[in-house]
């Protein structure tokens, strides 16, 4: 009998006893198939832990301390329904910081998506000094987000703000005259919005970027040969192109809003009374510093139909611009 | 089966070998010295907030610990953490059920009562050498309904006025606003001529949330009985919004809603501000700077309201010991020679804390009349009676956990920020407050 692989003089030299031949039978791990799952297991294994550890038990903790009573000392707890949602509706805090959850995402949204296109249209073509700004404009993104918003924070601050200094020093304003940028709840809300926007801004910029370099070149050349202007072509052909390419920008541009507190905790810590407060800020301040578990869970689960809902759309609309 | 080699040595040798030496190693001196075993030196593990007067966090980290650690053979670790961050931390800990042996809080953490040690019996040594705690400290650590001492307070910090000399002295007042009537009077005037607002805060803070139950409490209003049953929405609650939206239409700017607990230190230093409540931090570090404005800035009583002169702690030192502590008895004892020594820190903190046994500095009344390191010396002259007008969080009722959610979701800053900022009128912010307050208690019944 022959063995694949094994020299004919060989074999003729020394048949193989009959259990020899399973000791030359490939184990299961080894054939290329299993070698493949095996690989793929491998490397979804990490992502996975990673989703499940830091995620996935978190959100089921989450899930269960909004269902009762449990406190941040608490030794026990008991189920007490939807007790926690109900009393949240009640609290003008909350009420608060629902609305404003909407404001701070949808306003930093769309300035992100206008300034990202700006941004990577502008960027596309080749021109001296092109890697420098790239480079500088991907730092906000780089940098750790919580130094960058101390950064902001004694930039925009009460009394030494650099920029209330130059104001005075032009003579814009009186010494004490001078907006104070966290102090005013409009003035308050614009300013984390800006910050936010300055931060979320290079990552929408890089995957718009590569959208726009995977539009064949034909395409808006044709157009150009047809008589398209500028913004003809950017509007008609360009946009339309990159559109599913928008939706994932976008939709991780509001799972990033949405669900951050950074900004607001390090530069207005919710205030003025509340016009800054979002639903993480919010749930953290009740969860956590206050001790009130469960109702920092209940005010965090507040997120997720609004997450799903937002996802779910997102990924509809790509895909249905992607399928024209 | 290959016969073994003489002289080599195989893996499973090598395991049996470094498993014995490792078994030896770990159990030997329990069998060779038995006394050394139990002499083993213990660990004592501190988690306490960095200090505003550093000196304070040099003597106790270098000097006082290591004396301590050294006596009772015991190793103190202390681990400084932002005032900001201290709960945040506090949670994660009993969550995971590990951490420090004794960790200090700034504010009566009466949340994590079951998780903590009572603290009855170090009370009880102590009193049998310092005798009796203030009732500041009672307030703040007891809870009437389990009987349970939830926390050990050494110290309270007093909250007193901080004024510019010379611009109180131009608008008629000298030694500083004595009431709350002076300090609307005096700062309208500064802020007219001037331009130098006054400094009462009204953000999510912890400043401000002190300067403004001094305010509430001195108008005769408060958050609760002393039985606990919500009172915020009162007469008197009602004046005090409408003194305080007075005060910041004629003598303040916005800039008080962005502040943050060192916001105020720092616009009575940059000589912005004419009058702050604050602790003592502000001339204190003054001096240590050796700034030219230490001499200018002085300090005063909490100002005196229509129905009484009082205000908070500025902050509580509250110590627990965790059910899960390793070193229990340690962190027990830690506390009782502490308080034994409390004169030490007194000193060494620059006299920002102070004692909850007040025999511990039984001379403080003619100390504090005069310090040669302050800009006149007897600029803290006027803490002598800082127990006839210092009060818990929750006066005149206990600290509660509820008291503790109402302070840290900020309700009477924004109470207070609404009605000054004109967004709400005081009747109608004095029942939303209500509203919040009855059900952030209604939680934690």
């Amino acid at each position: 009998m022959a063995v694949t692989g094994v020299p004919p003089a060989t074999v003729d030299a020394q048949p193989p006893r009959p259990d020899e031949s399973a000791a030359v039978r490939v184990p299961w791990h080894r054939t290329p198939e299993n070698r493949a799952i095996l690989l793929g297991i491998g490397m979804f294994a990490p992502a996975v832990l990673f989703i499940a550890t830091l995620i996935g038990v978190p959100f089921v903790m989450a899930f269960v301390y909004a269902f009762t009573d449990v406190k941040v000392g608490s030794i026990t707890s008991h189920y007490v329904g939807l007790e926690n949602f109900r009393s949240i509706l009640q609290s003008p805090s909350f009420r608060k910081a629902l609305v404003n959850s909407f404001i701070f995402t949808i306003t930093s949204q769309v300035l992100v998506i206008i300034g990202a296109t700006i941004l990577s249209t502008a960027l596309k073509d080749r021109f001296r000094g092109r890697g420098f700004v790239r480079f500088l404009i991907l730092l906000p993104w780089v940098a750790p987000i919580s130094l960058g918003a101390i950064g902001w924070k004694w930039i925009l601050d009460s009394l030494y703000s650099v920029i209330n200094w130059v104001l005075v020093a032009l003579h814009f304003y009186k010494p004490y005259s001078a907006p104070m940028w966290l102090g005013e709840p409009q003035l308050a809300m614009a300013s984390v919005i800006l910050v936010h926007t300055w931060r979320l801004l290079p990552f929408s910029t890089v995957i718009m970027l590569a959208g726009l370099t995977a539009i064949p070149k034909d395409i808006p050349e044709a157009a150009q040969v047809d008589g398209a202007g500028f913004w003809r072509t950017l509007f008609q052909i360009t946009i339309p192109m990159m559109l599913p390419i928008i939706m994932v920008a976008v939709l991780f541009g509001i799972i990033f809003t949405f669900t951050d507190m950074t900004v607001v905790y390090v530069l207005t810590a919710g205030g003025p009374y509340d016009s800054t407060q979002v639903l993480p800020s919010l749930a953290f301040f009740t969860g956590i510093l206050a001790g009130d578990l469960s109702q920092g869970a209940a005010i965090s689960l507040f997120l997720v139909p609004i997450m799903v809902a937002v996802t779910y759309v997102m990924l509809r609309l790509a895909y249905k611009s992607e399928g024209a | 089966m290959a016969k073994k080699r003489s002289g080599s040595f195989t893996r499973r040798d090598f395991l049996k070998t470094t498993g014995a030496a490792a078994v030896v190693a770990g159990a030997g001196p329990y069998f060779l010295f038995p006394e050394r075993a139990q002499a083993q030196q213990k660990t004592l593990k501190i988690a306490q907030w960095s200090h505003f007067v550093p000196e304070y966090d040099k003597w106790f980290d270098n000097e006082y610990t290591k004396a301590w650690g050294q006596k009772h053979n015991t190793n103190v670790i202390v681990d400084h953490i932002n005032l900001t961050e201290i709960n945040a931390r506090a949670a994660a800990e009993v969550s995971a059920k590990k951490g420090h042996d004794l960790f200090m809080f700034l504010s009566p953490p009466a949340a994590f009562e079951q998780q903590t040690l009572d603290m009855t019996h170090v009370y009880q040594e102590i009193e049998k050498k310092h005798g009796k705690k203030i009732d500041l400290a009672h307030k703040s650590t007891y809870n009437p309904k389990t009987k349970k001492y939830f926390a050990f307070s050494d110290s309270y910090v007093p909250d007193p006025g901080n004024y510019y000399k010379e611009w109180w002295a131009e608008a008629g007042f000298p030694n500083g606003p004595d009431t709350y009537d002076d300090l609307r009077t005096g700062a309208k005037k500064i802020k007219d001529k001037r331009g130098n607002p006054c400094g009462i805060g009204l953000s999510q803070e912890l400043d401000t949330s002190m300067a403004l139950r001094a305010l509430l409490w001195s108008f005769g209003g408060a958050e609760q009985d002393e039985h606990g049953n919500v009172t915020i929405n009162s007469k008197a609650t009602i004046e005090a919004l409408k003194y305080m939206k007075a005060l910041f239409q004629e003598s303040e700017t916005s800039e008080v809603f962005t502040w943050d607990p060192s916001s105020n230190n720092r616009a009575m230093l940059a000589g912005k501000t004419s009058y702050v409540a604050n602790a003592i931090s502000v001339t204190r570090q003054a001096e240590r700077e050796h700034s030219p404005i230490s001499s200018h800035i002085m300090v005063c009583k909490a100002p005196k309201g229509p129905v009484r002169r009082i205000a908070a702690e500025h902050v509580m030192d509250c110590y627990v010991v965790w059910n899960f502590a390793e070193n229990k008895e340690g962190a027990q004892q830690f506390l009782i020679d502490y308080i034994d020594n409390f004169k030490q820190g007194f000193d060494a903190g620059k006299w920002y804390n102070f004692p909850c046994f007040p025999s511990t500095v039984p001379d403080i009344k003619k100390t504090v009349q005069n310090d040669p390191a302050a800009d006149p010396p007897d600029k803290y002259k006027v803490l002598a009676d800082v127990l006839d007008w210092a009060t818990n969080v929750g006066y005149p009722g206990y600290a509660t956990a509820a008291i503790d959610e109402a302070f840290r979701t900020w309700v009477i800053p924004t109470m207070f920020a609404k009605v000054a900022r004109g967004d709400e009128t005081p009747e109608n912010a004095a029942k939303a407050a209500e509203q919040e307050y009855k059900r952030i208690f209604e939680r934690w019944k």
